[in-house]
């Protein structure tokens, strides 16, 4: 009997090891980036004092959030196995008409909030429904919408300017319980995601971008699922010209391209994959914080600002060489 | 040699003729010769660099290295030569083969690595951005020596120069897409790399040609593009990204690879330049102009696409059938 045991529990604890394994594989993007931008954080506490402390914190999120939710949306989209580029034009669209239409009164700040986060989701539902419809490449449908958002914030506001309520700006710096309105946003953003996530469509995406098909054959309808991933995305572009405007206190029509291939960038860099599926928003928050703190360090090291493309470039071909590793070295060990 | 594999093409040069014909119309000088030469010396620039974009997009690739690469040529070669034609000598083959050396960067990252296209070529993109940023300062250089002026600018018996150049490149494309076992290979890599390879295509070569084409070529329109407005200046790259990938998209190639042709990117590239020029003529704004560009990309990619080719090879269907029927009530 003890002789049947033994072979049965070293079995079982050869599987355990290779789940774990596998699991650990299977994380390797994310903890990578976790890794990485514990060192640009070791790195620049290092040259400059007082980074672990509040302050630093509110600061940085206040730099990071708006391309924070410009990411978000972008990772619903990645995670269904798509990609949007026209969070830029909403980007611009949304800062043009907070600058040009906001009055002083909190219900015209209110209603055109909800009308600008209206249009990004009415733009995602149309890139969706393209997409699923006529049967295009997500890159092309969201790189024409792009484009016709872009042409019409310019139209809207042909140079960066315009004016916002005072209290709108004072929302951007507001503390409280010694953490910026930032710092809540993302508190709450995280929120959302953990709840996102267990939803049937947060849980639909996923399944559709991890394998389309058995997505499609298990009861998921393709336009819903699409209408839904683009429309998301839609929305939360338009919270990030929301926030953004909370900082500049100005709209422009051409800032929304600062923050499209970043998007993607950030997403990348915390491990979410291309192909759809993998990934996670905390990966997004590391990839966006590791492209902020890139951003402080060229400051601190009073180098020229230029050399902030090159750090981030070389930071994002080594987290996608490292997943793109371990997604060879995961197949093999399964195979 | 089928009437639908060619449909997207043929549509691109129908809207093209559609085009100028409604330009003729709202716009009565845009037909005179000045004008026509001067949209094909612009619509050069952009199937130039849509050329090999075409290549790699073909191969199931996208290259988003374009801008930087076209800069830094650009602003290297003016750096360069200062001026002068003479370092050109050895400048111009450099910078032709540094464009290309890129492409291998490209290549090496996504064929050997599994990097996905627009990653790896947009990392390149950055890195080459901030290389020339921090090289040059931020500050422009010199103007463009008078041969590449003369490339640029220049005619020969009313021809200009720039267009000649890209007459000889578009052939030299058509045959090696047409005509030899790269193209053969390309395009069967970009409908299937499971495919490709199991059939022997020698995938990570092809790919490699692919993008050292695309970085050849977005070289060799940063230098002339210098001759055009005289000197090089950062960020002169950055429409070219939009317009190479929209032009080639015009031309009816799918993005996920495997179809399309340089004949259709020509097509896309003249129907982008013509709009420019027309819609000042129609007192539009810049605004108006990208609205108009998504909705061109929208309607051309639709036409293309798979779905719409459905519902009008079920329309013609129909339509037989109904034929025949007639026919029979008839007897």
């Amino acid at each position: 009997m003890t002789a049947a045991a033994e072979p049965e529990a070293a079995r079982q604890a050869d599987l355990r090891a290779g789940d774990l394994r596998l699991r650990l594989v299977d994380r390797a993007p994310f903890l990578i980036a976790c890794g990485m931008l514990a060192v640009l954080v070791a790195v620049y506490a290092s040259l400059r004092s007082g980074v672990f402390s509040l302050d630093e914190l509110n600061l940085d999120t206040a730099a990071a959030m708006t391309l924070l939710f410009a990411a978000t949306g972008q990772t619903i989209v990645l995670l269904r196995g798509g990609i949007d580029l026209s969070i830029g034009g909403v980007v611009s669209l949304g800062t043009v008409i907070a600058a040009t239409q906001f009055g002083d009164s909190p219900l015209s700040v209110l209603l055109w909030s909800v009308i600008i986060v209206g249009i990004g989701a009415l733009v995602g539902v149309v890139n969706g429904a393209l997409v699923t419809m006529l049967r295009l490449q997500p890159f092309l449908v969201t790189l024409a919408t792009w484009s016709i958002l872009s042409g019409a914030a310019l139209m809207i506001l042909p140079t960066d300017g315009g004016q916002l309520p005072s209290g709108w700006m004072a929302f951007g710096g507001a503390i409280w319980l010694g953490l910026s309105s930032s710092v809540w946003l993302l508190v709450a953003l995280i929120v959302f995601w953990m709840w996102f996530n267990r939803t049937p469509l947060g849980f639909a995406i996923r399944a559709t971008g991890s394998n389309e098909r058995s997505a499609f054959l298990s009861g998921v309808s393709p336009l819903f699922i699409n209408a839904a991933t683009y429309g998301l995305s839609g929305v939360f572009a338009a919270l990030a010209a929301l926030y953004l405007t909370t900082q500049t206190g100005a709209g422009s029509p051409t800032i929304g391209k600062d923050y499209i291939l970043p998007s993607v960038a950030a997403a990348v860099i915390g491990g979410i994959s291309l192909f759809g599926g993998r990934g996670g928003l905390l990966g997004t928050v590391i990839g966006a914080y590791i492209l902020t703190i890139i951003g402080n360090l060229v400051f601190v090291l009073r180098i020229s600002s230029y050399w902030q493309p090159i750090v981030s470039g070389v930071i994002l071909l080594i987290s996608v060489l490292a997943s793109s590793i371990a997604e060879k070295s995961a197949r093999r060990s399964l195979t | 040699m089928s009437f639908s594999r060619h449909r997207p093409i043929l549509l691109a040069y129908l809207g093209m003729f559609v085009l100028l014909a409604l330009t003729s119309f709202f716009a009565p000088g845009f037909l005179a010769p000045a004008h026509l030469r001067t949209t094909a010396v612009l619509a050069a620039f952009v199937g130039l660099v849509a050329l090999g974009q075409t290549f790699v997009i073909i191969g199931g690739g996208i290259d988003l290295s374009v801008p930087w690469v076209l800069n830094c040529a650009a602003v290297l070669m003016t750096l360069a030569a200062r001026s002068q034609d003479g370092p050109l000598l050895w400048v111009a083959p450099l910078l032709l083969v540094a464009g290309a050396l890129v492409g291998v960067v490209n290549a090496v990252g996504v064929s050997l690595f599994g990097v996905p296209p627009i990653i790896m070529t947009l990392a390149v993109n950055v890195i080459l951005q901030g290389g020339v940023l921090v090289y040059t300062g931020g500050a422009p250089p010199a103007t463009a020596p008078p041969l590449i002026q003369f490339l640029a600018v220049g005619r020969i018996a009313e021809f200009p120069v720039i267009v000649l150049i890209w007459i000889a490149l578009a052939i030299l494309a058509t045959i090696a897409l047409s005509k030899t076992a790269f193209g053969r290979r390309l395009y069967a890599l970009g409908s299937s790399p499971t495919v490709a390879e199991f059939s022997g295509v020698p995938t990570f070569e092809t790919t490699l040609i692919a993008y050292m084409i695309s970085g050849f070529t977005a070289a060799l329109a940063g230098m002339l593009l210098t001759g055009y407005t005289a000197q090089a200046y950062l960020g002169m790259g950055d429409p070219y990204l939009f317009t190479s990938i929209a032009a080639v998209a015009i031309g009816g190639a799918s993005v996920l690879g495997g179809s399309g042709h340089y004949l259709g990117t020509i097509a896309g590239a003249l129907v982008l330049t013509i709009l420019t020029g027309l819609l000042p003529a129609l007192n539009l704004s810049n605004g108006a102009l990208l609205v108009v560009y998504g909705l061109v990309i929208l309607v051309t990619v639709s036409l293309s696409s798979d779905a719409v080719s459905d519902l009008f090879a079920s329309l013609a269907r129909r339509l037989r059938r109904e034929e025949t029927s007639g026919e029979g009530a008839s007897q």
